[in-house]
């Protein structure tokens, strides 16, 4: 009789793992089964956002993808198959994970005030306003709409903006807009990769 | 030439001198390796002949190494494997090479004997440089580039001097040699959606892990020699058989079954 591969693993391992295939006792390792405490990680290809050098990063993510469970990156390595980096990384690179996962990073909002020496927890909705009156207040007092030949110019020379590297497309997106809508001229997104 | 199986016949017995539930594997698996090295060296030290990498036709002096390979099973193995050894023993050539061949033209890994038998021939066909004839070599990068054979494990090293990572290569199941391949990929459906490839840990084997696809609902062990240089992955990979009736038990099925079957 013709046994299939399927056939022939099913009857012999099916109903408490009795024995291989081949005939071995498998009563010692599925007692050592049920000891096991298995955890579950997903492998993420992406790019390292610190340089224009684009490294390619395996992202190694913890969690069963349970309803309630939130994912947490546990490790972060350089992309072996990446034709740029190889699997190496800088010293910036290789510590990727504590970008994402740190317990020194800011949460709130701080402010410094004039003359003071220490930072300031604040409110979101507190930072939100005083941003924008300070905004409008340097935008009113030093907006240019034409320049010394009067060609109409739109511009705002007292408000920069500076971008971080691990900024999303998503943020830098609208920055971009926000800030060009204001006339911003100094501006720069360290949108790189 | 006999680094390799003296490596792997260590690594068995000091695995086996600690393992908790798969000792009984890695004991048989041990004397298997000293079988298979034993015709590994017969066929590697024969004056004037090398493999010219057809079955039929390097069968002749290939089965002068069959006797003292079946005695080993017969004597360690497990009842089924020892009675199978025995009526081999006495089959005539003309029944062992069908078998052979049959192998030979499809492999299967329930097909222990010819599995077993033919892996170290395979293997010296290799590093001799001969060709398998007549072995469908399917393509794919999936496949193994030299006979076509199912990944058996895969293994994590470093190729780059100053890398951070490993390199991902896969053990052929077959002819056991490695080729490269990609790290996030499915090794039986080609599965590159992240969401859809889970790698399963525990502790207690810290340096083996499954590589599970939910697509494909199949797996195989990879064993990461970044962090235990001196693993040897195939037998590493018997002792961490815990893992496998774990995977089992959750819906996964093995792309190739090993040499104790599990």
């Amino acid at each position: 009789m013709e046994v299939s591969r399927r056939t022939f693993i099913k009857t012999t391992l099916i109903g408490g793992a009795g024995v291989s295939v081949f005939g071995f006792n498998l009563a010692p390792v599925y007692a050592q089964t049920q000891g096991l405490k298995i955890a579950r990680t997903t492998e993420t290809r992406s790019t390292c956002p610190y340089c224009s050098v684009s490294c390619g990063v395996i992202i190694h993510t913890l969690g069963d993808k349970s309803k309630n469970a939130i994912p947490q990156v546990v490790h972060v390595e350089g992309d072996p198959d990446h034709p740029i980096n190889r699997g190496t990384l800088c010293p910036k690179g290789a510590s990727l994970e504590q970008d994402i996962v740190n317990d020194r990073r800011l949460v709130k909002p701080q402010v410094r005030r004039p003359g003071a020496t220490e930072w300031e927890d604040i409110s979101w909705d507190t930072a939100i306003n005083e941003i924008a009156r300070w905004t409008k207040k340097t935008r009113d007092a030093a907006f240019i709409d034409k320049d010394k030949n009067g060609y109409t110019v739109n511009r705002l020379e007292t408000i920069g903006w500076i971008g971080g590297c691990t900024d999303t497309n998503e943020l830098n997106f609208l920055a971009v807009k926000t800030m060009r809508s204001m006339g911003v001229c100094y501006f720069e997104t360290q949108a790189r990769v | 030439m006999t680094e390799w199986w003296d490596k792997q016949i260590r690594r068995a017995d000091d695995l086996e001198a600690h393992a908790n539930g798969s000792r009984e594997l890695l004991r048989f698996y041990g004397h298997l390796l000293r079988a298979q090295k034993d015709i590994y060296e017969f066929l590697c030290t024969r004056k004037g002949w090398l493999p010219t990498g057809e079955l039929e036709a390097d069968f002749p002096i290939l089965t002068e190494a069959l006797p003292g390979f079946l005695g080993a099973v017969e004597s360690h193995g497990p009842a089924p494997l020892a009675a199978e050894a025995h009526e081999l023993c006495e089959a005539n050539d003309e029944a062992v090479a069908e078998r052979l061949m049959s192998y030979w033209l499809n492999a299967s890994d329930i097909q222990f004997f010819e599995k077993a038998f033919l892996q170290p021939y395979l293997r010296w066909v290799a590093e001799s440089g001969a060709r398998p004839v007549r072995r469908e070599v399917a393509g794919g990068e999936r496949y193994c580039p030299f006979c076509g054979g199912n990944p058996q494990v895969s293994f994590l090293q470093n190729k780059e001097t100053t890398a951070e990572s490993g390199n991902r290569d896969l053990i052929c199941a077959v002819c056991l040699s490695s080729w490269e391949f990609r790290r996030v990929v499915c090794a039986n459906c080609g599965e590159e959606r992240p969401t859809k490839l889970g790698y399963f840990h525990s502790p207690v084997f810290d340096h083996v892990r499954i590589e599970a696809c939910d697509t494909c609902k199949h797996y195989l062990k990879s064993v990461d020699l970044t962090r235990v240089g001196f693993a040897a992955p195939l037998v590493d990979e018997i002792d961490a058989a815990p893992l496998d009736l774990w995977a089992r038990e959750h819906g996964y099925t093995k792309i190739e079954l090993n040499l104790v079957g599990v």
